[in-house]
């Protein structure tokens, strides 16, 4: 693997906490890599585990889903639900070999940006020891 | 043990009365080892019924597979109840739809039928190779024993059953309105010695394994529609806009579809092995479901298909659900 | 034409590697745990030892997802894929290579399709004559049908003791097989075996249907209940016509991905709900009543009406696949008495 090799992570953050939560980090200047394409949504509970399945398909090398702390949802229960569903999609995407290390949730509250900053710096540096996601990448294949 | 008659009197008790629409059982097939599924409306087509070694196929499908056309206006929907011949797993598929509400209890008769394992056809078609007759199969003891053409032949039930009847820990129906005959003494125990197998290898090997598997998928969506459980009048699957998975087939695609498909079965498969039966290319389906089925019972302590006041597992959380993997 | 040839047995290897220098060579191989007809390289280990794939050879002229140009959002010009190479198909049984026959009628019905014509003109199908028919084929109940039928063949291949046979059919194939050196004249004695052993195969058959008057009573049945009857356990998955050689509907579909697309076409499935809906949301054949029935009048009606050929092979994948068992030779059967 090239040195120059820079990981292309998916985020999907809440809009209450973990974005909130990003946006603390930016605004207290805290430097964090700038690897990661934040997909805002409203709540984690709205991320259908087949996202992670469809950003891996379109080239993400790592994925992180991340919302309030449990029992902070702005909708009560949300990010309950949401880490029941993606316990599961974790399990199923390890099993059929994808690394552990590219499934990813957090909990970052909208006062953490320096939990964030961690967070990120964390993924990255596992993405660049696993190198590029090619199991089943959609990248023509066959085309 | 087994009584045909029984089943068949029953039977026509059934669709004699005037709020059933038809039961759906099972019947001697054109050739061979098969059996088919059987829709008796009158008293005279229930004859046609059985029950033996042979029958395979989870009926349960049945229930959510009809197409829903719209009621011509001036006439009034069809609400007769559909009555059902169920075997163990098949009625944990019932089970199952209860808790979803994809299903009434008022809208199905369950009929019983306690069953010592039926048997994989494949693995009988390769012992009796070339068997045109229609041929039938009853269960002795601890063997199963087939009529062939040139006599009877004896074989232990290890040799014929497929793995997730070997593994049955429910061979009586869950769920009933009416018990065929005696129920029998489960044998099965689980301990999901194929799964943990292959979660003991790497990563790597673990997707150089699927990887086969997964590209030698038709996506001829079999495994989907002969699932009791998967019953969306919309799948997510056959979605354009917007497409979740596009319709050409190659590696990526169809990890995705396998992905999509176990997943959704997450916490609601009832191991009927119904996908595996059916795929033509012999796709080991089952291992994932029963992988999710591992990880459902371990760490959120819920068995699908067995109570039917229970929530769905997905519709449901305990705040203190596990979260070691979370950063 | 040019007499049989024969190949020992112990030299196919070294055959197998004369005809892949210059070309696609599909032969059927282990994929898993299927026999499937794939391009032959030189690790893949080649089976001709078996009844029939369970995927039939159609896709070495007809792939389930196949490329038609690629383009890029925002520029105007489009890109063909590259033209293909020759392609040698060895080992397909004679219903297979009947079936393509009936097929290259499709395609070339008001105008040849250009891509599947790329492909097909440049394949020399070398058959393999069918000694062990399985017990749900009826590949004899067709005028030029039989378990050693040379209709759409370039080479009839059979399998004698140690020897292959070689007949070579048409032009194609005595050329195919005038630029092997492996080859030797085949005597007399060892063509009698052969021809024995094709009658005697034809003996093997177990199931028939005498096909008079289906294709003309079939649209007469339109509102029979027999459709219902028929069709009450098909569960709408797409094997029996995926895995029928002569089914050849197909999809068409853009796929982008960034900046990236392209046009390409798979195999579809009239056993889909999808397969008829509108954009409207009307769904003019909305159960699989209708779906059944049509994969019936299709092989057995329209396809005579318009082709003058039985869409069908009788190669019995549909019957011995079927998850429930629906049974064509069993439906057509009921036709048959209703007509």
């Amino acid at each position: 693997m090239s040195k120059d090799y820079e990981p292309n992570i998916v985020a999907f953050l809440c809009n209450w906490c973990s974005y909130a939560g990003a946006d603390l980090a930016g605004t207290s200047r805290v430097q964090y890599p700038p690897n990661i394409n934040i997909i805002r949504v409203m709540c984690t509970g709205r991320v259908n585990p087949l996202f992670l399945v469809n950003a891996f398909q379109q080239g993400a090398d790592s994925v992180l889903v991340s919302g309030c702390h449990p029992g902070d949802c702005h909708y009560m229960e949300g990010n309950f639900y949401a880490r029941r569903r993606f316990t599961l999609m974790k399990e199923l995407l390890e099993f059929i070999g994808v690394d552990p290390r590219r499934v990813n949730m957090s909990w970052v509250s909208a006062s953490e940006g320096g939990k964030f900053k961690d967070v990120v710096e964390k993924l990255v540096k596992d993405a660049k020891d696993t190198g590029p996601f090619e199991q089943f990448r959609r990248n023509k294949i066959n085309w | 043990m087994v009584d045909l008659e029984k089943l068949r009197q029953t039977a026509k008790d059934i669709v004699s009365r005037d709020d059933v629409k038809h039961i759906i059982g099972w019947k001697q097939g054109t050739y061979g080892f098969r059996v088919e599924p059987h829709f008796a409306a009158e008293p005279d087509e229930a004859d046609a019924l059985t029950f033996s070694p042979l029958c395979t196929n989870n009926l349960a499908t049945y229930l959510t597979l009809a197409e829903k056309l719209p009621v011509p206006r001036g006439e009034e929907p069809d609400t007769r109840k559909v009555a059902l011949m169920v075997k163990g797993c098949d009625s944990r598929a019932v089970v199952q739809l209860l808790v979803e509400q994809g299903l009434t209890r008022e809208g199905v008769y369950v009929v019983g039928c306690p069953c010592s394992g039926v048997v994989d056809v494949k693995k009988v078609e390769k012992m009796f190779p070339d068997i045109l007759e229609p041929a039938q199969a009853y269960w002795k003891n601890d063997q199963i024993v087939f009529q062939l053409p040139d006599g009877e032949k004896e074989v232990s039930r290890e040799e014929v059953l497929p793995q997730k009847c070997l593994l049955c820990r429910y061979p009586n129906p869950v769920i009933y309105d009416e018990l065929l005959w005696d129920e029998v003494k489960a044998w099965g125990s689980e301990d999901y010695e194929d799964v943990k197998e292959l979660e003991a290898k790497s990563p790597e090997e673990r997707w150089d394994f699927w990887k086969d598997k997964f590209s030698s998928c038709l996506r001829c969506y079999s495994c989907r529609n002969v699932c009791p459980m998967c019953y969306c009048e919309d799948c997510v699957l056959d979605r354009l806009n917007p497409t979740w998975t596009f319709r050409s087939v190659n590696l990526s695609e169809n990890t995705s579809y396998h992905l999509a498909r176990a997943f959704h079965l997450a916490g609601r498969c009832i191991e009927c092995g119904e996908c595996e039966r059916v795929c033509p290319v012999d796709i080991p389906l089952m291992k994932l479901n029963r992988k999710l089925y591992k990880e459902v019972v371990e760490r959120f302590d819920y068995e699908p298909g067995i109570d039917p006041e229970a929530t769905p597992l997905q519709a449901s959380y305990r705040p203190d659900d596990e979260e070691d993997f979370i950063l | 034409m040019m007499e049989g040839m024969k190949l020992q047995k112990e030299k196919l290897n070294d055959f197998l590697d004369g005809l892949r220098k210059e070309k696609y060579l599909f032969a059927p191989q282990k994929e898993g745990e299927s026999l499937q007809f794939s391009p032959v390289s030189e690790e893949s280990q080649v089976e001709l030892d078996f009844q029939n794939t369970i995927i039939p050879p159609k896709n070495a002229v007809f792939p389930q997802t196949e490329t038609l140009f690629t383009y890029q959002i925002g520029k105007l010009d489009i890109e063909l894929p590259e033209e293909d190479r020759e392609r040698v198909v060895l080992g397909i049984r004679p219903c297979d290579a009947r079936a393509m026959e009936i097929i290259d009628r499709l395609f070339s019905w008001d105008e040849d399709d250009p891509y599947y014509f790329d492909k097909r003109n440049k394949a020399a199908l070398i058959g393999l004559a069918c000694l062990e028919p399985c017990i749900n084929c009826f590949c004899t109940s067709f005028e030029d049908g039989g378990p050693a039928s040379t209709a759409g063949l370039d080479v009839l291949m059979t399998a004698a003791e140690d020897i292959f046979i070689l007949q070579p059919v048409t032009e194609k194939g005595e050329q195919l097989l005038s630029e092997q050196d492996l080859l030797e004249t085949a005597s007399d004695d060892e063509m009698k075996t052969v021809e024995k052993s094709h009658a005697e195969a034809a003996e093997k058959l177990q199931r028939k249907i005498d096909t008079e008057g289906i294709p003309q009573g079939l649209p007469g049945l339109w509102e029979s209940p027999l459709w219902e009857k028929v069709s009450g356990s098909c569960l709408g998955c797409g094997i029996c016509t995926y895995l029928c050689p002569t089914c050849h509907c197909f999809d068409i579909q853009d796929e982008v991905e960034g900046f990236d697309g392209r046009r390409c076409r798979m195999w579809d499935s009239c056993m889909f709900g999808e397969y008829t809906l509108h954009a409207s949301g009307h769904n003019p054949r909305p159960t699989r009543r209708e779906r059944t029935r049509n994969r019936i009048n299709h092989k057995y009606a329209y396809f005579v009406d318009k082709f003058d050929v039985i869409a069908c092979v009788g190669c019995g994948r549909c019957i011995n696949y079927c998850p429930v068992n629906i049974d064509i030779l069993n439906i057509l059967a009921q036709v048959k008495e209703e007509l």
